[in-house]
């Protein structure tokens, strides 16, 4: 998207400063929106932490294999749905619809792959007895709550984005919408990410057994 | 009068492919930390230094942070940082509170 055509405000003529931080508002609103759900995910992960400190019996569930390997891939997965998002964002940027459409369709399919591992993976612990407050390993109840609430959170996100991305895709390819929604729409998806960069060591290496 | 926002540099695919392998190259050394076996409290503090780490790179590379104008990252991240720092600082005294609720006959 070419930056300089980029108009800010002034609706009907009105007359309107330039914008201080020199974005589109919706860039400005999605930044604004994502600092609000980091201090959410913030409050929660930190919540999470002084349970687990709170609770001497605290369970380590965890094996290398399948859990860690699983999360392994999930992360691999994500990260690299962040590389062909940025991918997708100067493809649009540069005028190249069909690429920026094929980028984005790959960050979609990441999603989803990414979606179906973490549901594999909690339909094995639900498999192994774990519920939300029902531990099987004796330890503290309070591990389930955490686990599927703080992953569950993310998933959620994870889904959202997917759903978005398809959204923004199919209007990008009737003409919709241009390159900067594309690009909103990608800092979500990189903040969905950046999520789990804290998710994956807190809550899964640091319960391995 | 309508407001014009200023053309901005940005970086390269290239850049954006060795971001990535660093994170994964970080996701590793996490998962390598782990298994060494680490005291608890050594281990978190590693694993979260590297986390944010990885944070950092992909605000300023992934989300654009580091080519946008200075003042959006004064206008966002130091008040994030300063209202996690405090929850830090008070959740103790949630807990603290918590074991002082009086008890019932």
């Amino acid at each position: 998207m070419d930056h300089s055509a980029t108009s800010v405000g002034a609706p009907h003529g009105a007359p309107s400063e330039g914008s201080p931080y020199g974005i589109a508002s919706k860039k400005l609103a999605i930044w604004l929106f994502i600092i609000a759900d980091a201090a959410t995910f913030g409050v929660i992960l930190f919540a999470y932490g002084y349970l687990r400190l709170a609770n001497p019996d605290w369970t380590k569930p965890f094996a290398f294999s399948p859990t860690i390997v699983n999360g392994i891939v999930m992360t691999v997965v994500l990260l690299t749905s962040s590389l062909t998002m940025v991918a997708a964002v100067a493809a649009a940027q540069a005028g190249r619809t069909s690429a920026g459409l094929r980028w984005l369709g790959a960050t979609m399919l990441l999603g989803i792959a990414f979606a179906a591992l973490h549901l594999r993976e909690w339909f094995a612990m639900i498999g192994d007895g774990w519920r939300l407050f029902r531990n099987p390993m004796g330890g503290s109840p309070l591990f389930g709550a955490t686990f599927f609430g703080i992953t569950g959170l993310h998933l959620l996100h994870v889904i959202c984005g997917v759903i978005v991305i398809a959204v923004i895709t199919i209007g990008f390819r009737r003409g919709r919408f241009d390159a900067g929604h594309v690009e909103t729409t990608a800092l979500y998806w990189h903040f969905v990410d950046l999520v789990w960069m804290f998710v994956f060591p807190l809550v899964y290496l640091m319960n391995v057994r | 009068m309508t407001a014009t926002v200023p053309p901005h540099r940005g970086p390269t695919m290239n850049l954006f492919v060795v971001v990535w392998i660093g994170l994964i190259l970080i996701v590793g050394l996490e998962v390598f930390l782990t298994y060494e076996r680490l005291p608890a409290g050594m281990l978190l503090a590693c694993l979260l230094g590297l986390a944010l780490i990885e944070a950092g790179l992909g605000v300023m590379y992934f989300m654009h942070l580091k080519y946008e104008r200075p003042a959006l990252f004064w206008s966002l991240i130091p008040y994030l940082v300063f209202a996690l720092v405090m929850m830090d600082h008070f959740w103790p005294d949630a807990l603290r509170l918590m074991r002082q609720r009086m008890q019932g006959p």
